[in-house]
């Protein structure tokens, strides 16, 4: 989230991708930062057990979704 | 912070607590502790911390940029009184907080971690011995207030400057009891090499903290010679459930007075023990398959291969503490799955009660 949150701020479009248990955290790192509205795609949790293929299939799902919120771009 | 026990606190009118008991509660109410009692930061006492830092309360202590915000001196001494210190530990805590801010100590890597790091307070030098940080009996058991305060600051300077809060921006799964207090000195006296600050570059004379995360803390119990010792040292930094076994991160051996006076006998320098020691967290990819470690099958060979969990035994901090009996030494594995966090550098203490 902040390396997504730091790229914005230096003009380089970002849409972090972030497992479903740290919502939160995600969310309290952009109020931290002052971007309370920042957007983000949430995927299920773990990810560290996942084998490459998995993540591959994971990538193909949410390639979309990251791609909409990347044309749409943060809030101002 | 759930608080399901705390009466909420009054709105919209003044509330200055009078008693200790309301003083207390007060604290509680605003989520300023750690679960235990805090002392009331009166302005007394702050003031009188802050003198003995030698601080202003405008002082900048350290800046962390991550969580935008720039650690004042007020601050530190505000959360130092409340855990309990007496005014001449505010240099340690300062230093200690200066540690979090250095960037190879990696803090939202540490403290957001789901495996919940210790942070140990590592003190070398004289002012150990002024202050009575206790590096001997009990090194890591508690009974000393200064390590158990300064310790205690240090968690305290976490949850209410930096805003590492259980369960929002602190994610450890279990957490450990370190969490709420670490912190010992090294035993100079006792010791088989250079301490760790000289070993780093420092003086013998002058005093310095070093920060640790370890995920846990294993007592490696052993009447062997000094190799046998080292080769039960190298699995437990390499036990297959660690997770730091396939990151690497850097993990710290403590060794007590018979474990010690062992390796003294043995005529080995520091850095040939540290390299046998990483030679001894060898583990066969067989048996990392075997465990999930790595995906996939076991093949031919993967019996033979090995991972180690050290790479860089010059990484690997030795350092002496702990009661001169006990054929013991803690093994403190690292924390996560990145070698690049998880040690501050050696911080120079600073402060008008420093010479």
């Amino acid at each position: 989230m902040l390396d997504a949150v730091i790229l914005e701020k230096a003009g380089i479009p970002a849409i972090p991708v972030i497992t479903d248990a740290f919502g939160s955290t995600a969310r309290e790192m952009a109020d931290l930062w002052g971007v309370p509205g920042f957007r983000f795609v949430m995927m299920p949790h773990p990810l560290a057990s996942l084998s490459p293929d998995t993540i591959e299939h994971r990538a193909d799902e949410l390639v979309d979704k990251v791609l909409q919120l990347l044309q749409e771009g943060q809030p101002a | 912070m759930s608080d399901t026990t705390t009466p909420p606190l009054p709105e919209g009118e003044a509330c200055v607590p009078v008693s200790v008991s309301e003083q207390v509660e007060f604290c509680y109410a605003r989520g300023w502790t750690d679960g235990l009692p805090v002392v009331p930061a009166t302005r007394l006492l702050v003031d009188d911390m802050l003198e003995a830092g030698g601080y202003r309360p405008a002082d900048v202590i350290a800046n962390m940029p991550s969580r935008k915000v720039a650690v004042t001196a007020e601050k530190v001494a505000i959360n130092a009184v409340m855990a309990g210190c007496r005014p001449e530990y505010m240099p340690v805590v300062a230093a200690a907080v200066k540690g979090l801010a250095a960037p190879a100590f990696g803090l939202h890597h540490v403290a957001s971690a789901l495996s919940g790091p210790t942070i140990i307070i590592v003190v070398n030098g004289p002012i150990a011995k002024r202050l009575g940080i206790n590096s001997t009996n009990n090194a890591f058991g508690g009974g000393e207030r200064a390590n158990a305060t300064i310790g205690r600051a240090l968690h305290l300077v976490l949850l209410n400057c930096l805003r590492y809060r259980p369960g929002i921006s602190d994610r450890a799964t279990f957490g450990t009891p370190g969490k709420m207090t670490c912190c010992l000195a090294e035993n100079e006296e006792d010791h088989p090499w250079e301490p760790w600050h000289v070993e780093r570059g420092c003086r013998a004379d002058e005093s310095t903290v070093t920060l640790v995360a370890a995920s846990t803390m294993i007592q490696v119990w052993n009447y062997g010679n000094h190799e046998q010792l080292l080769c039960a040292i190298g699995d437990a930094l390499s036990y297959l459930g660690s997770i730091a076994l396939l990151g690497r991160t850097p993990g710290a051996v403590v060794f007590a007075g018979e474990h010690a006076e062992l390796l003294r006998g043995s005529g080995w320098s520091k850095r040939r023990m540290r390299e046998f020691i990483a030679e001894q967290t060898a583990r066969s990819i067989a048996d990392l398959k075997r465990t999930g470690r790595l995906d996939g099958a076991i093949a031919p060979g993967d019996d033979a291969a090995r991972h180690y969990a050290i790479d860089t035994p010059e990484d690997l901090m030795l350092i002496c503490a702990g009661s001169p009996i006990g054929a013991l030494s803690m093994v403190l594995p690292g924390f996560g799955s990145s070698k690049t966090a998880g040690r501050s550098p050696v911080i120079r203490i600073e402060g008008p009660r420093t010479a």
